[in-house]
């Protein structure tokens, strides 16, 4: 399982950090980053929770 | 594949008056069981009430564009088409850019230490009152002030912004005579905005004053500019007011919500979003299909007008489980849709949320508790859900506990 991030939709909201402080992180520019280049399959459920509330859909799971 | 046995219609008005005031939630969840896509006979629209298909449309935009409105009289629509909620990417993603420059978390972020400092204010100015009305005190001053100061506009004229607001907002369902009465507010507030929406006027270096350069810098085409100030001052007024309005009836009807709220005030965060799922402030927006589309074995028609209920979603016992219809305030369901999602989700979300931080943190230091005088009364307007006044007395906290942290 991958995660895209489509960098130029983040708006910043932070809720993926909310819900999964150990797959995303806000940068300094609150610009959302992956902590795992390849994710390991025990954070593959959390990834899945925080890509589901971005608000702007920024994040998407490919299979 | 499939077969289209799932043909359903329904005769439910979702905007009458006496539906929303007496409380719609029975009838949505007949019409999620009746199936996906109703049809609904009276305005001749589809509606999607589900969790899952409401979600799916909004992240569908190609199906369901919002380019050709996103109300349900075609009239309005038409007024609406090419701006910022009625068009999609890529028209759209230049309109939201200069929004999100201003409104986006990233851009915010500075104005939560203000925006606490004029809610304490406000609390402080309701509180020596002890019995007062929490809607007109709190609930509409707070973002009454922070989205007319953001957008720098002057003091004068400012009480046009919340019946401007309602009644913009009342057009995006049917246009019955009542919502008719309602449209010289939203007349007196159209011209107001384009009077004192000029360099001469607006704040320098305010939100207002943005647009006017994302003009002057060819980023944004001289006639968005004033429907684009519209669409900030509509978008940050009725939603904000009621989705703070009902959470603060929330803790005057459940002590046990408040009493936790109060002593933990990271718990403010989670209460504004079950507020938001259990009580979504914009219920519905329209989309329109462009092609044949099957929900739940209904064939939507190209060119149909779908109904996106958000409200209805938010209380889908498919998603949210058998206690759907109860609030919840470790529900922990940051995935509703009271902002919708996607290329159109809320914009100025981030500001909401700080708002009702705001709200929440100054009471919690300040108030014991919080009980309702008298029985809430409901405000009609078809497609916002809030409240015309939310009577309440406060008992203050024995010492003052500031520097929370």
């Amino acid at each position: 399982m991958k995660i895209t991030a489509d960098i130029a939709r983040c708006e910043g909201h932070g809720l993926c950090e909310d819900v999964a402080p150990s797959v995303y992180e806000l940068d300094d520019d609150a610009v959302v980053t992956l902590l795992h280049d390849v994710l390991p399959p025990e954070l593959e459920p959390a990834a899945e929770a925080g890509a589901r509330v971005c608000p702007v859909a920024a994040l998407r799971i490919v299979p | 594949m499939s077969r289209l046995t799932h043909q359903v219609e329904s005769d439910v008005d979702l905007f009458s008056k006496a539906l929303l005031l007496e409380g719609p939630y029975e009838a949505w969840s007949q019409l999620r069981e009746l199936g996906g896509a109703p049809f609904m006979r009276r305005h001749g629209f589809y509606l999607l009430a589900r969790y899952d298909d409401v979600r799916a449309a909004l992240q569908d935009w190609p199906t369901f564009t919002s380019a050709r409105g996103t109300g349900l009289d075609p009239r309005i629509n038409e007024t609406q088409i090419g701006g910022l909620l009625a068009s999609d990417p890529p028209a759209h993603d230049a309109l939201r850019q200069v929004l999100s420059e201003q409104v986006s978390p990233r851009a915010i972020r500075r104005l939560s230490g203000e925006i606490n400092a004029q809610a304490a204010a406000l609390v402080d100015e309701a509180l020596p009152l002890g019995s007062f009305d929490a809607i007109t005190q709190l609930a509409q001053k707070l973002p009454l002030q922070v989205v007319a100061d953001l957008i720098g506009l002057p003091e004068e004229g400012r009480e046009n912004l919340i019946p401007g607001a309602d009644a913009a907002f009342a057009t995006f369902g049917p246009i019955t005579p009542e919502i008719q009465e309602r449209m010289p507010f939203l007349v007196a507030f159209l011209e107001w905005v384009q009077k004192v929406g000029t360099r001469e006027t607006l704040t320098p270096g305010s939100w207002g004053a943005a647009v006017l350069d994302a003009v002057d810098e060819g980023r944004l085409p001289e006639d968005k500019a004033f429907p684009l100030m519209r669409a900030f001052l509509v978008a940050g007024m009725d939603t904000t007011v009621n989705g703070i309005g009902s959470m603060l009836r929330v803790f005057a009807e459940r002590p046990d919500v408040w009493e936790q709220v109060r002593d933990d005030v990271s718990l403010a965060g989670p209460a504004f979003e079950e507020t938001l799922r259990f009580e979504s402030p914009v219920q519905a927006f329209f989309r329109e299909t462009t092609r044949d589309v099957e929900v739940d074995g209904t064939l939507i028609p190209e060119g149909s007008r779908v109904c996106l209920h958000f409200a209805s979603a938010n209380r889908d016992e498919r998603h949210f489980g058998a206690t759907a219809d109860e609030f919840d305030l470790h529900r922990g369901s940051l995935d509703h849709l009271a902002f919708g999602n996607g290329v159109h989700g809320c914009a100025g979300q981030g500001l909401a949320r700080l708002e009702a931080r705001a709200i929440v943190t100054a009471l919690a230091e300040r108030v014991e508790s919080l009980t309702l005088t008298a029985a809430p009364e409901r405000y009609f307007n078809p497609v916002i859900r809030g409240l015309r006044s939310l009577p309440v007395k406060t008992t203050p906290r024995s010492a003052p506990v500031g520097g929370q942290s």
